[in-house]
């Protein structure tokens, strides 16, 4: 301890000095826009399923009436769920991620984000798979801007999902 | 203005050049003369909470107007990378000496 220090620390006494702080807020930056992504596959996995469903034609039983109506109101309700787990993954990145900076290197950004709120809302209203798909698309737009937002470059291949369609991963050095 | 002002250090960003519980002397006049360099440890306004003060490292000098600031420890800092760039006038001045 040096003389100094002593010297600083007696003048705290008589006028403290200002905290100069070496900050971190905590959680300091944890975002991935892969959360997003997933939400979508879902969103388009529960259109394929709805649209493979065979729907109960006019001699079917009422148990398989039944069985029809609980499979498709289980797929709608998940459809629901995820296409808001989207929505809002998206609106934590544009919230809490994304930064002035980033919107002038990506000014691209503030439309398709905007874009993929509305698309985000139109999946949870349809059963379409265009919108789903779309959806999707947006997600993966959102994540490449996001990945070089990062300084990594991407790649976009088919998931490994039952959905199989193509998405965006950073490219991890 | 007198041109040294002392703080007192808090948290964890700077370590180990900068811990908590150091003070440090920091040179108001220090960019009348010559503009900021990359390397310099500068204490500055934070621009994400008026009346705070954040130390940190220059990161970089894109232009003349402007500085990015980065902490040493990279993994444990809030800096330029989340709050970008910041403007030469939100700088109190530059890191003389370091009290421990």
């Amino acid at each position: 301890m040096s003389l100094l220090y002593l010297l600083a620390r007696w003048l705290d006494r008589i006028s403290p000095a200002p905290i100069a702080y070496a900050h971190c807020d905590i959680p300091c930056g944890i975002y991935d826009p892969h959360h997003a992504q997933l939400a979508a596959h879902t969103v388009v996995r529960m259109v394929d399923l709805i649209n493979l469903l065979e729907k109960p034609g006019a001699s079917a039983t009422p148990e398989q009436r039944q069985e029809y109506t609980n499979k498709l109101a289980r797929y709608i309700a998940t459809k629901e769920q995820h296409s808001e787990i989207a929505k809002n993954e998206i609106r934590i990145l544009w919230g809490d991620y994304f930064k002035p900076e980033h919107l002038k290197t990506f000014p691209e950004l503030h439309d398709l984000v905007w874009k993929a709120l509305k698309t985000g809302s139109k999946a949870r209203q349809e059963i379409n798979l265009q919108v789903a798909e779309d959806l999707l698309k947006a997600t993966n737009d959102i994540a490449s801007i996001y990945w070089k937002t990062k300084g990594f470059e991407t790649i976009t291949v088919k998931a490994p999902y039952p959905t199989e369609r193509l998405t965006v991963y950073p490219k991890f050095k | 203005m007198f041109p040294l002002r002392r703080f007192r250090v808090e948290d964890d960003s700077m370590h180990p050049e900068l811990q908590p519980g150091d003070y440090v002397l920091v040179n108001r006049w220090a960019y009348k003369f010559r503009p900021p360099a990359k390397g310099d440890l500068v204490v500055v306004r934070d621009p994400e909470t008026p009346d705070r003060f954040l130390v940190k490292r220059i990161s970089d000098v894109p232009d003349a107007g402007q500085i990015r600031l980065a902490g040493d420890n990279a993994n444990r800092s809030r800096d330029s990378r989340t709050f970008g760039p910041i403007d030469l006038r939100e700088i109190v001045g530059k890191v003389w000496i370091r009290l421990r």
